[in-house]
């Protein structure tokens, strides 16, 4: 059906493509084995590859602590998120509650650059006491990725079909009883890639991060990269080294979940 | 003692009943709303309570240690709109919001359409696509920076090794390449996502509008045009707006490949509120110029809000 000559040129395309997203990955991997003298010679391959700049980034700064906090705070705002949007997108759209409203809010609310919440949070953070805490971290972005997880689970919660909801009614399952025991687990793939999502948002996140955590102890991983590329003394293997730390829970989470993630974006992004 | 609610229970059983659910009517009504309250306090926390707490800032005479010292009213807000400093940030906020939207959606559409027609392949090429998505865009700054380095980095080595320079070229401290490299890095992490939407949009067309169109000797183009075009207006639309929204976000990337510079030159609207905030902790003027970069963002979002309930309405 396609033509050969289509075919060659389909797959050069597919190639610079790739090339072009794996390269700065890979050009990170092999700066971290580069020495400090090799950083600057501009070949892309190490000439004299050493492992000295791994455990060196970790001794250099605090990146452990760091990584540490960043899991820590990321997987315990998604639960906090998705605590809260499910039962509110659920009863939106079968106990009709906020049909118009909710998806406006939310929508106004994902608008909003970050930068208007950055003062509002602090001046919060410091009145409540949760000021470069964990907690205030965990609590401000739970609520700041709601409006994503409200429209990543929507679509997934409409395709369950009303008839199961119905039946477990009849057999005297309560409204909080059916989305625990029966809705949850149907669309367990939808919330996993919803979950994984916002876990990665907050991961990455870096703007509020750096106004609201004041400490070494309290920085997330984000934060403590980039105070690391504003040293003076930059020794490039180590930095690249420290990056690559960071990411690696990440992807280690995107490969294994890939599946989910594809399926969560492609469905609840569009609609 | 315990004969007494015995026998007033007794008394008044069918008053009590009436009563009773009359109010179980309204705790049911009331329990509702529990469903949905968490969310309504986090938006509230999220969205109403910065907003009210920004008005009463910019309107005052505030610094981060010591917030609302005196009444100024307008003072602030038309200095911010005056300043020709800040209206360059907001230019280039804006600017760089469309360009890159367009952009990555041109680009993120052709390749989403490369590996529908790769088949399988295709679908292996999604994951790849993954990995920008998933990285921190302060890493993302990171890999860029080393690629970009002016002594060392990798397009100064190759471009040196090649003969096309002889003098590196120092990327990020000149004002054109300096936004061409940010653009560079987002497009690098955001086309991905970009393709994924697209990806989704195209294989959810049914499989008899293709056919039927090649049946019909219509080329590539043609195809393009007047059969996929349309049919994915509506999602293409959606895609456009989400970006357009991360571009008008745009920080990470500024502040670890030039931190504004050179001079003022990468300064966007909210690289420059963060200056103005956390290093000369002027809260009140940051507030007054969030305010009005929030207000120019709904105004130049409306637009393509319309847009994309036009294109809902029209082509699904």
């Amino acid at each position: 059906m396609t033509r050969p000559s289509t075919r060659i040129l389909q797959a050069a395309a597919a190639l610079v493509a790739v090339t072009f997203f794996l390269l700065p990955i890979a050009y990170l991997l092999s700066v971290s084995f580069k020495r400090k003298d090799d950083v600057l010679s501009g070949s892309f391959l190490p000439n004299d590859p050493t492992l000295a700049n791994w455990p060196g980034a970790f001794e250099a700064t605090s990146l452990a602590t760091f990584i540490f906090n960043s899991v820590v705070v990321s997987i315990l705002a998604g639960l906090v998120t998705i605590a809260i949007t499910l039962p509110a997108a659920y009863a939106m759209i079968r106990l009709g509650i906020g049909r118009k409203l909710l998806p406006q809010a939310t929508l106004a609310s994902y608008i909003a650059p970050p930068i208007v919440g950055l003062i509002p949070f602090f001046f919060l953070l410091k009145m409540v006491g949760l000021i470069n805490t964990h907690a205030g971290l965990i609590l401000i972005y739970g609520f700041l990725n709601i409006p994503v997880a409200f429209w990543l689970l929507t679509p997934f919660l409409r395709r369950v079909p009303v008839e199961i909801e119905e039946a477990a009614a009849l057999d005297g399952a309560g409204k909080l009883r059916t989305l625990v025991s029966v809705v949850a687990p149907m669309i367990a793939p939808g919330i996993a890639a919803t979950t994984i999502i916002v876990v990665i948002l907050s991961f990455n996140e870096f703007l509020l991060a750096s106004g609201l955590t004041l400490s070494d102890a309290m920085r997330t991983l984000t934060v403590g990269i980039s105070l690391f590329q504003g040293d003076r003394l930059v020794n490039f293997g180590q930095m690249a080294a420290a990056s690559l730390a960071g990411i690696l829970p990440i992807y280690l989470i995107a490969l294994l979940m890939q599946k989910h993630l594809v399926e969560g974006l492609a469905h609840g992004g569009v609609k | 003692m315990s004969s007494i609610p015995m026998e007033g229970a007794s008394a008044r059983p069918a008053t009590l009943h009436i009563a009773g659910r009359a109010a179980s009517a309204e705790l049911r009504r009331w329990s509702k709303f529990i469903w949905v309250a968490p969310l309504g306090f986090a938006l509230v926390i999220t969205t109403l309570y910065p907003t009210i707490f920004l008005i009463a800032l910019a309107t005052t005479k505030s610094t981060l240690g010591k917030p609302f010292r005196a009444f100024v009213g307008m003072r602030q807000i038309t200095g911010a709109l005056l300043d020709p400093a800040f209206q360059s940030a907001v230019f280039k906020g804006v600017a760089f919001a469309f360009a890159s939207a367009i952009a990555e959606l041109v680009i993120g559409f052709a390749l989403a359409s490369l590996f529908v027609a790769l088949a399988r392949a295709g679908r292996y090429l999604l994951i790849v696509v993954l990995l920008p998505l998933m990285t921190p865009p302060v890493m993302v700054g990171v890999a860029w920076k080393l690629i970009l380095a002016p002594s060392g980095g990798l397009l100064n080595g190759v471009l040196m090794n090649w003969g096309i320079t002889d003098a590196p070229i120092s990327f990020l401290a000149t004002p054109v390449p300096a936004w061409l490299s940010i653009g560079v890095a987002d497009l690098w992490q955001w086309v991905p996502f970009v393709t994924i939407l697209c990806f989704a949009a195209l294989v959810s067309l049914p499989d008899g509008v293709r056919e039927a169109s090649m049946i019909d000797g219509a080329g590539p183009w043609q195809r393009l045009r007047h059969v996929t075009l349309p049919l994915v207006a509506a999602p293409l639309a959606s895609i456009f707006l989400l970006k357009l929204i991360i571009g008008f976000k745009l920080f990470d990337l500024v502040y670890v490949l030039t931190f504004g510079g050179p001079g003022f030159a990468t300064t966007n609207a909210t690289f420059g509120i963060w200056r103005l905030a956390l290093e000369q902790f002027d809260v009140g003027k940051a507030a007054a110029q969030t305010l009005i970069y929030a207000v120019v963002i709904s105004i130049v979002t409306i637009p393509i809000v319309r847009l994309h309930r036009f294109a809902s309405e029209h082509y699904s």
